[in-house]
């Protein structure tokens, strides 16, 4: 079945299964900065942006992605070079698994009204890390808003 | 000042290569058909309905392997594809090859098997008990194996440390003694990145492997010996590791898909699942640990006994130091002037997941262990947390419980800096509030093994070539740094890369604390090497292999603060104070993290994670049940650097990556005491556990 979307800025049309996921038709496309980690919903590795939120891309089938706006990893790298050199300057990663994913759901934090150190930590708390121990990854998020 | 490190960019924008975004041309994909039973023969496998599913190009069991079937880290244990008798329920029985993943997992569970089930042990105590049923008729035969008839049925590996006898006799007079026991349950390394490989063997016999594998140069090795093939003709390429944690020093499927690959004549690459990856790869050995302490009126020790029987699971293939042991287990008084210490570190085989390595090898259970009935003895003898453990721990000069003399020992330091930071957490109102702490000691590794390549290019810029994979700890920025201040030239005219086996003679693989050590050693001798050079050239290759300074190592103190609900037993873990013994630092940052993903694991290890094994299965069967920590879990981490220590190597420097997570369970544990006067022995901390000890008056 055909599917038309924007992806990354551009209108994307791909023939694919309505119900695969969308981690495995992103990946398919040669953007495999999205992330396969525990493919229920819950590590949030997988982030892309649907529409301007957060969305686990290892529970999304792609059907459901009919004339809306998606950024992957790759996307949002040119579109918000701010948030990826926050990142990068924080050192916000080790392995780097995470990190796309991680990235992903900063760039999407403002859906969220976000007043407190608290607010970032709950927001994202669905993107796990086993290395850093959070806290190079917050301070990347909380530099990011300073400036935004 | 430490620069940003130099895999930064790709990793944030996405572009960093990892096994699984590997794709080769006609590449098909593999999945296995796993155990159905923990025990149990196989009376036929049918393979019909799979291989008519269209898209599988072939189904394969036992009898088609092309070499041998047994394969492990140093036991060889583990096979491939089970002919006969399954041991657990992640035993591969079957495998398909198919045109996409999906298909191929589809068609593996196509495949019938008949199985006739049988007895199996699903603990570690029932495999030493009477007539256990036998899990491997004659383990000692296997290649690489330590065990011993002698031994009994179902022993993985027997660790004796001192005498038993002289302990006891020890503790006979002593003045004040605990004797308890302490649980822990087996983890998974929770690295977020599956376990993946891509393995393209030619008809040449040559054979490319792309893996989550952080010893390249040993899964040649473990590679070669099953398959017949000369090492050297086995090509580890270089890739991203998505987290290790010991989780990826095993060869994971890549003895499979290299049967597959030459069966099909095809690259192949396979994909775990994360549920299958908890289930099927090997995770933190479930530890009993008995534990005897005595001290003299004035509180030093006089001895103390410590006996663990740890689960290893259905194979002993994934540990891979020459005892099989756990060296955590054994160290467990290392930080200690302990005069009489007597250890049993008992590892058997059972029908659970077969257990490898993760964080410092039995220390986190041994330190929950060792620490937690220290204090009861600080408690029971009135001398308090600090105070026993002041009286005891090891002053320059001394000889430690195993007869080494570190370069110093700096316990009573961090001790007292983990101990004197001001509070400023807040205490929910009507909760109880405690403190807890724990020491965590590790010697450093002795002999640094690796090789690295220095090359000046024609437009000034040194490529540094390294065979060390980067499994996120920093080892690569390390090599950067140091090549930056030995050379005296900018950081963008450096450019290190890992290269595949084939490129450099050796490497000793990431783990063990050991990497920033060996790549000091080799860039120093590397450095040397390019000062010496004969004109004319601009290249210089070193190999490493030498004993370093020591016996050297580096203690941490960790203090935790928790809030109790009187009402629930809710546990709230405010803040853990790491108090590090360090030396130089190559890399401010990257050692930060290693402190504060390492006291998150702890944090984790002790209040959360547990794999739920129970009755042979792991009942957590994907990350919604196995919890990781997430951000908001976060207590509050402070870190307190004791710096100014004597190192080891050129750059004078202690390892750091396996020290803060060790002690935080004992920490937390001790704190809970210290708020309810409950002494909770088992982890993971539950409310529920906390809660019934304060009705039913435990402590």
């Amino acid at each position: 079945m055909k599917i038309n979307f924007t992806l990354n800025g551009k209108s994307a049309e791909i023939d694919a299964d309505p119900m695969a996921m969308a981690l495995d038709v992103i990946r398919d496309l040669d953007l495999t900065g999205t992330k396969e980690g525990c493919g229920v919903g819950v590590c949030g590795a997988c982030t892309i942006m649907v529409d301007g939120e957060p969305v686990s891309s290892c529970i999304c089938v792609v059907g459901t992605l009919q004339d809306r706006e998606v950024w992957t990893v790759e996307g949002i790298s040119e579109k918000m070079p701010d948030l990826i050199e926050k990142f990068i300057d924080n050192e916000g990663m080790q392995c780097g698994i995470c990190t796309p994913g991680q990235i992903m759901a900063a760039a999407a934090i403002s859906s969220v009204d976000i007043t407190s150190e608290e607010d970032i930590k709950k927001y994202m708390a669905g993107n796990l890390c086993r290395c850093t121990g959070y806290q190079t990854i917050l301070n990347a998020v909380e530099d990011y808003l300073a400036i935004n | 000042m430490s620069e940003r490190r130099i895999d930064a960019v790709a990793k944030a924008t996405g572009i960093a290569k990892y096994s699984a975004d590997i794709v080769l041309e006609g590449m098909a994909y593999a999945a296995a058909t796993r155990s159905a039973y923990p025990s149990a023969v196989i009376e036929s496998i049918d393979t019909s309905e799979a291989e008519k599913l269209e898209g599988v190009i072939g189904v394969f069991t036992a009898k088609d392997l092309p070499g041998g079937n047994l394969y492990g880290r140093r036991v060889m244990d583990v096979p491939i594809l089970v002919a006969d008798r399954v041991r657990w329920l992640g035993d591969r029985v079957a495998a398909v090859v198919a045109t996409t993943r999906e298909i191929a997992e589809k068609a593996a569970e196509l495949v019938q098997v008949t199985y006739k089930e049988l007895p199996a042990v699903t603990n570690a105590d029932d495999a030493i008990a009477p007539n256990p049923v036998v899990i491997h008729e004659a383990p000692w035969d296997y290649k690489g194996a330590v065990a011993k008839p002698e031994m009994g049925p179902n022993i993985q590996a027997l660790e004796i440390h001192g005498s038993k006898e002289k302990a006891e006799q020890a503790l006979s007079k002593a003045a004040h003694t605990i004797e308890a026991t302490y649980y822990t349950p087996g983890d998974h390394q929770g690295y977020i990145e599956p376990q993946a490989c891509v393995v393209d063997y030619k008809q040449d016999g040559s054979l490319r492997i792309w893996a989550t594998n952080k010893s390249p140069y040993r899964l040649r090795e473990q590679i070669g010996l099953v398959f017949g093939l000369d090492p050297k003709r086995i090509e580890i390429m270089p890739v991203v590791l998505g987290g290790d944690f010991g989780g990826k020093g095993a060869p994971g499927e890549v003895p499979l898909c290299t049967a597959l690959s030459i069966l099909t004549k095809r690259p192949i690459k396979m994909a775990l699942r994360y549920n299958e990856d908890l289930l099927a790869t090997d995770g933190r050995h479930a530890s009993k640990i008995k534990v005897k302490l005595g001290i003299d009126k004035e509180g030093h020790f006089v001895g103390g006994t410590f006996e663990a029987l740890l689960d290893g699971g259905a194979y002993a293939g994934f540990k891979p130091v020459p005892t099989v042991n756990l060296h955590g287990i054994v160290d467990a008084a290392i930080a200690y002037r302990m005069p009489e210490f007597y250890v049993e570190s008992k590892i058997v085989y059972t029908n659970n997941q077969p257990k490898g390595h993760m964080r410092a090898p039995g220390s986190p259970q041994a330190a929950f262990a060792f620490e937690s009935a220290l204090d009861e003895l600080g408690k029971k003898s009135g001398l308090g947390p600090i105070k026993i453990r002041e009286m005891n721990l090891l002053d320059d000069g001394e000889v430690n419980a195993y007869g080494d003399k570190w370069l110093e020992y700096r316990g009573k330091q961090v001790l007292a800096l983990a101990t004197n930071q001001p509070k400023e957490v807040e205490v929910p109102k009507g909760w109880l509030y405690g403190e807890g702490i724990a020491i965590y000691a590790r010697s450093m590794p002795a002999v640094p093994k690796t090789s690295l390549r220095l090359t000046m290019q024609e437009d000034g810029k040194v490529v540094v070539e390294v065979p060390i994979p980067e499994n996120g700890a920093g080892g690569q920025t390390v090599v950067r740094e140091m090549i930056r201040t030995g050379l005296g030239i900018e950081s963008d005219k450096i450019e290190v890369r890992q290269v595949s086996t084939s490129s450099l003679p050796t490497d000793a693989g990431v783990g063990g604390s050991r990497v920033s050590l060996g790549v000091t050693v080799a860039v120093a001798n590397a450095i040397k090497a390019w000062k010496e050079r004969p004109a004319g050239t601009n290249s210089v290759e070193v190999t490493t292999n030498e004993e370093s300074d020591g016996p050297s190592g580096a203690y941490c103190a960790q203090l935790a603060r928790v809030a109790v609900d009187p009402e629930t037993g809710q546990l709230k873990v405010l803040e853990i104070i790491s108090a590090v013994d360090v030396a130089e630092i190559v890399n401010e940052k990257a050692h930060q993290m290693q402190i504060d993903g390492g006291a998150v694991m702890g944090f984790g290890f002790a209040v959360m994670e547990d794999l739920l094994e129970d009755d042979a299965r792991v009942w957590a069967q994907s990350m919604g049940e196995f919890k990781l920590p997430n951000m908001a879990d976060l207590p509050k981490l402070t870190t307190v650097l004791l710096r100014g220590g004597k190192g080891v190597g050129p750059n004078n420097i202690k390892s750091v990556g396996e020290l803060a997570n060790c002690g935080t369970g004992a920490a937390i544990a001790n704190a809970v005491t210290d708020a309810t006067g409950v002494r909770i022995r088992r982890l993971p901390i539950k409310a529920e556990a906390i809660y019934s000890g304060m009705r039913e008056g435990n402590n």
